[in-house]
């Protein structure tokens, strides 16, 4: 398939006795988190990782649909595309990003880790976030005070969720196109263009015969 | 009908209960042996056509679960749903390597007031005419199958049989998206292109 939603969730679970682990292990055990430092969600070694940076491959294009975090201990999300922070403050200095309390995950968790409270989603990401071809991208995990590990007296859990859409081969070159054209990247548009260039094979077939 | 609105329901804890054994797992919630199951894997014949539209699963819900918790995790099992055609699993890491799917976090079943979900199955996944297909579910954390936290699944699918199918298959050839809104589309272009001529 050439146009995939796909997502990823990261939590601070890791096996026992270690800050990370290569994908999702059972028998996991929360991990602390320092406040206001960054954690990549992918390679950040805390929770569960993948092998390598999030990247595309030249013939690969990722439209980054939404993120979410967990909404308590002042977590936010960012995303990073190479070095640059895609949320800025009006005065174009850095911040945390996309708030849980603004951005929460799941839908309806409570705004403090005991909680009995839902809050639901103030943000949608639109318009959406384009990784182009060869570029790295990354989610960054921030919060303002301290979570608490499985050493700690309490235990904390966070997670956070992003939701793309990763768009594959001939796709990603139609995919570039649109952005040339200046045409939202999505599944619906990119079918548009692919209908277009077929109806103008078809005229061009035609009107080649005709002649 | 040659579309028909479709629903597959699993209950991990009906006939043989999925079991703590089964925990990081993957199981087919259509003949893994827990829950209930169906007599065959899910596949479509020559003549039908499948797109899956929805999945989703019990959701988890992270917090603060005091020191006798160690995960953080205030109720739930870590659960998630990965869609396998043939042999390929449809949901990828960032490193092009299969996960473990939607956690029902995201795409929570049954979709309640305090958990909405975060993510919608767009575009659809489409099963091809002959092709076999499976969604299996997977959980880390907890004991599954019990009043507190229970194990379950579903998928929402439209299946296209027939002509429908087959005019399924031009829409994709296209690059239009098989719904039945296209679908019938196509028909009446067919219909009205017959009585032009």
């Amino acid at each position: 398939m050439a146009m995939r939603s796909q997502i990823y969730e990261w939590a601070n679970l890791a096996v026992s006795g270690s800050n990370s682990s290569i994908r999702r292990v059972t028998g996991s055990a929360a991990v602390a988190i320092s406040p206001d430092t960054d954690t990549d969600i992918f390679i950040g070694g805390i929770g569960n990782n993948i092998t390598k940076p999030a990247e595309t491959t030249a013939t690969q294009f990722v439209v980054i649909e939404d993120i979410a975090t967990s909404p308590w201990n002042g977590s936010a999300v960012q995303v990073r595309i190479n070095t640059t922070d895609y949320f800025q403050n009006p005065d174009v200095t850095d911040q945390n990003g996309i708030p849980g309390l603004a951005s929460p995950y799941p839908r309806g968790a409570p705004s403090t880790a005991t909680g009995t409270d839902n809050v639901l989603s103030s943000f949608s990401l639109y318009p959406d976030v384009y990784v182009l071809p060869g570029q790295t991208w990354s989610v960054i995990y921030r919060c303002r005070s301290t979570v608490s590990g499985s050493s700690a007296g309490t235990t904390t859990g966070v997670a956070a969720f992003v939701k793309y859409t990763l768009y594959d081969g001939p796709d990603a070159l139609i995919a570039n196109k649109l952005l040339e054209l200046g045409v939202t990247v999505n599944p619906n548009n990119v079918d548009w263009y692919k209908r277009t260039l077929i109806e103008q094979q078809h005229s061009a077939a035609v009107s080649g015969g005709t002649q | 009908m040659a579309m028909r609105s479709q629903v597959y329901e699993w209950d991990g804890s009906r006939d043989t209960p999925i079991a703590a054994a089964q925990i990081g797992q993957s199981v087919s919630i259509f003949i893994g042996g827990f829950g209930n199951n169906i007599t065959k894997p899910a596949e479509t014949t020559a003549t039908q056509f499948c797109v899956i539209e929805d999945v989703g699963c019990d959701p988890t819900m992270y917090g603060g679960s005091g020191a006798a918790v160690t995960t953080g995790i205030v109720n739930g099992l870590r659960s998630y749903v990965q869609v396998r055609i043939n042999t390929t699993d449809y949901f990828l890491d960032p490193d092009n390597i299969g996960n473990d799917g939607i956690p029902g976090s995201a795409s929570p079943y049954p979709r309640t007031v305090a958990v909405q979900p975060t993510f919608t199955l767009y575009p659809d996944v489409y099963v091809l005419p002959g092709q076999t297909w499976d969604v299996l579910y997977k959980f880390y954390e907890g004991t599954p199958a019990t009043a507190t936290d229970p194990s379950q699944a579903f998928v929402k699918y439209t299946l296209y049989d027939g002509p429908d199918a087959l005019i399924a298959n031009k829409l994709l050839e296209m690059g239009i998206s098989v719904n039945p809104g296209n679908v019938d589309w196509y028909k009446r272009t067919l219909i009205s292109g017959a009585h032009s001529a």
